[in-house]
């Protein structure tokens, strides 16, 4: 019941979160949903036009484009969570023993933090992706190498700021463990505001995986992912729009869905903090 | 600063507007202008001994050859004005053209020559695969060239860029980054490996008026930019754009479209060094593929599909040569079974009759549009008989690398197989046992004896049959996957004149390409 009065009074919340449930639901149901195989080429249907039989049409392979792209739910969904919690988990604890220890600690985090963000996070990102040797497990590594620094910065400024209040004091003095004090009374503190950073970087995240395998750096061939859907139908753009259309309003959609999700978690999570 | 920028861009354009009326109004001066024409990236430096990177040297219309080939494929005349050869078989003479100069104004004498020749076997592993000279002399205005065993095509070996005319008497370290001093119509004026290579008109060329002032080779690797430069006016000239683009320019009197059936093969080598050492599973793995769907629909006959080395434009027998492994799925499939592979995990995907996992590593490169879709096409039609390939996509840089390092199982590539008028050295190069371009490890004892009978065979259909034999024995052992023969295109400004396309692509920039506007005025 509860959970019901709280859906109706957040409306826009209850809206995104069905349709971001949505999406999940249709990366779960993948096999169902797609009316084809993926991966299966029809070689003679070579760019096929959308009709009653490839409704999104063909691409190179003669592989349905609609299969592929509801399949590519899945991939970037899979990896843009999974990046996501990375750096959550990396960026927030990192963040939180630079600014609860101080000293040496903070130093070595903070200072191997600045010198991530002084590159341009994408470039740096196909650096070391282009290092490791593409593949979609490398380019969530590369990305997430170069996003934990926003997690660590936001982590420690938080904590200096509640270092500085009595109860933690109290805490010290009356003897409570280190490891209790951060999971007791810094870390609840601060994890509200880290979740709405997180919910609302799903959308850029997404984008940026995208990215990377659209520079081939991500996902390869014949994986169904958007980003490479792009790329590979990118040569065709004159003849067969269809190949670049579909992934290109999937990755919209998905992302616009994200985003509006993030806002909505904020509201009401962090009613105080402007857009 | 913002209006800064822009009076900067405006004064620029209004310099470069003054510049092009100059030249274009004035009838006394030589025609001038500047051309970009739109490359793929090719070559980490211009030294011409290393790699394949002299035949960037020739393309860019800066080193020359002895010998050349015309527009039909036929020997013609360059820095050399006649040959022949003596009774023996052993030696030849070439006479040497007189009053040519080397782009920094060195006259170029037959010692010279020969000392560029020598140079070219010194440093390069390729050279000893076309012919090796005992002995080379200069007599006068020629140059004899002796071999101990006759070479049927040695005038058409001299003729590979690799063997272009550089100056040696000049610091040739320099070579590498700042260009060879060669005899072309153009000399390099800047190079940097994978953005542009500027070249401007040489002064000393011996040919006659060189028409263009400065010509900017840029590197546009990918397929659809280079198109899109070519449209915005970018680029004057593009290279290797395929048969996606024409619906692009087609129709546009603004364009001229070029088309070849060229002398270009793309193959995959397969290496025996690993676990494609088993015959079975390469007979398989080839008849797994739908060579003739790849060419006629997914390349929309961009490709004439493959069966054997040499392609049907020349003519070895290609209609004579049985192909046991054309395609053919089921036997494929029963071909894997028999030989013990079978799919233990259930994953869809075969296991080698060790029962390891069996991943194919397919390398490929990026500058080839096509060789993604035959790449992908193979891969898709293989894992409908079981077998997982893994694509490992490049740089073409890369891919030589790895193709000398042999570390592939099935690596692509893309070769024009005349380039000495004939096949022979490019069979020899890739297929004789101890090549050094052979990595993929292919030995057949046969093809060898074969091989060295063609290298003194003068008689052309002897030769003939020789390299049916030949090609019949590499296609039997299923040495590697002949996708296809592509059909090559040319597309350029229409007010770019003088543009042609060589069945030997070496001769991209030549002394005839001009500006129409310009050179008429």
């Amino acid at each position: 019941m509860n959970v019901f009065q709280f859906l109706r009074s957040h409306k826009q919340f209850t809206l995104f979160l069905a349709l971001a449930l949505l999406v999940v639901g249709v990366a779960i149901f993948a096999p169902v949903l797609a009316p084809m195989d993926p991966l299966e080429a029809h070689m003679s249907d070579s760019l096929h036009a959308p009709d009653s039989r490839y409704l999104c049409g063909a691409d190179k392979l003669g592989r349905d484009v609609l299969s592929r792209v509801i399949y590519g739910t899945r991939t970037s969904l899979t990896m843009t969570l999974c990046l996501v919690a990375v750096i959550f988990v990396a960026g927030t604890m990192l963040g939180v023993l630079a600014g609860y220890f101080g000293g040496i600690v903070d130093g070595v985090i903070m200072r191997v933090a600045d010198m991530m963000i002084s590159f341009p996070g994408l470039v740096l990102a196909i650096a070391i992706a282009g290092l490791l040797g593409p593949n979609m497990v490398n380019a969530v590594i590369a990305i997430s190498a170069v996003s934990w620094t926003k997690y660590a910065r936001l982590a420690r400024s938080m904590v200096l700021k509640i270092k500085g209040n009595l109860y933690i004091e109290a805490a010290v003095v009356t003897g409570t463990r280190t490891l209790d004090i951060l999971t007791r009374y810094v870390v609840p503190n601060l994890i509200t505001t880290m979740v709405v950073t997180a919910a609302t970087d799903i959308g850029t995240m997404m984008l940026e995986i995208a990215g990377l395998s659209f520079l081939c750096f991500g996902a390869q061939a014949p994986t169904p992912e958007w980003g490479l859907m792009l790329n590979e139908g990118r040569t065709y753009l004159a003849k067969s729009p269809w190949l670049m259309v579909y992934p290109g309003i999937a990755i919209v959609i998905v992302v616009v869905v994200f985003n509006l999700l993030g806002d909505s978690i904020r509201d009401i999570l962090d009613p105080g903090q402007e857009a | 600063m913002r209006r800064s920028r822009k009076l900067c861009v405006l004064l620029a354009c209004a310099l470069v507007g003054s510049l092009l009326n100059g030249c274009g109004g004035n009838t006394d001066q030589p025609s001038g202008g500047e051309l970009a024409i739109g490359v793929t990236s090719f070559a980490d430096t211009l030294e011409p001994t290393e790699q394949y990177f002299s035949w960037v040297v020739s393309r860019y219309g800066v080193g020359e050859t002895l010998v050349r080939f015309d527009e039909e494929g036929e020997l013609a005349p360059c820095l050399a004005e006649s040959w022949a050869v003596s009774d023996d078989h052993l030696t030849w003479t070439f006479q040497i053209r007189e009053g040519v100069k080397f782009s920094n104004g060195d006259m170029m004498t037959p010692e010279m020559v020969k000392s560029s020749l020598e140079r070219t076997f010194n440093l390069s592993p390729r050279a000893a695969t076309f012919f090796e000279p005992v002995a080379m002399e200069v007599d006068g205005q020629q140059l004899k060239i002796t071999t101990s065993e006759p070479v049927a095509i040695l005038p058409g070996s001299l003729a590979d860029p690799l063997f272009l005319i550089v100056n040696t008497s000049v610091d040739d370290s320099i070579f590498a980054m700042e260009g060879p001093v060669c005899t072309g119509p153009y000399a390099v004026e800047s190079f940097s490996p994978t953005n542009a290579c500027v070249v401007v008109r040489n002064e000393y060329y011996w040919g006659g008026d060189v028409p263009l002032d400065r010509v900017t080779f840029k590197c546009v690797d990918d397929q659809t930019t280079r198109s899109m430069a070519l449209q915005t006016g970018e680029i004057d000239i593009a290279y290797n754009l395929k048969t996606e683009n024409v619906v692009e320019f087609e129709g546009n009197p603004d364009y001229r479209i070029q088309k070849l059936e060229s002398l270009r093969s793309t193959y995959a080598f397969m290496n025996q060094n690993g676990v494609l050492g088993d015959l079975a599973l390469r007979r398989a793995l080839i008849r797994a593929l739908d060579k003739e769907t790849y060419c006629s629909v997914l390349l929309e006959g961009g490709a004439t599909s493959g069966k054997a080395p040499v392609p049907p434009t020349l003519d070895f027998g290609f209609d004579e040569l049985s192909d046991e492994n054309a395609y053919d799925p089921e036997g494929a499939k029963a071909l894997l079974a028999k030989a013990g592979y079978i799919d233990l995990d259930g994953d869809g995907f075969v296991e080698t009759p060790s029962g390891e996992p069996l991943d194919l590593e397919f390398v490929i490169y990026t500058s080839r549009e096509e060789l993604n879709v035959y790449a992908q096409a193979a891969q898709a039609n293989l894992r409908d008989v079981g077998i997982r390939v893994t694509l490992n996509t490049v740089s073409y840089e890369t891919l030589l690398d790895m193709r000398d390092a042999g570390t592939f199982d099935l690596l692509i590539w893309n070769v024009l197989v005349a380039n000495t008028g004939d096949p022979e050295k490019y069979l020899r190069e890739n297929w004789y046992s101890t090549s050094p371009s052979n990595q993929a490890g292919y030995n057949n004892p046969e093809v060898d004896t074969l091989l060295d009978r063609l290298a003194a065979e003068f008689d052309e259909d002897a030769r003939r049959t020789l390299v049916m034999q030949i090609q019949q024995h590499i296609m039997d052992d299923a040495a590697a996957v002949f996708f296809g023969y592509e059909t090559t295109y040319l597309f350029s400004n229409s007010r770019v004149t003088g543009v042609q396309m060589y069945p030997m692509d070496y001769y991209w920039l030549t002394k005839d390409v001009a500006l129409a506007g310009v050179h008429d005025a």
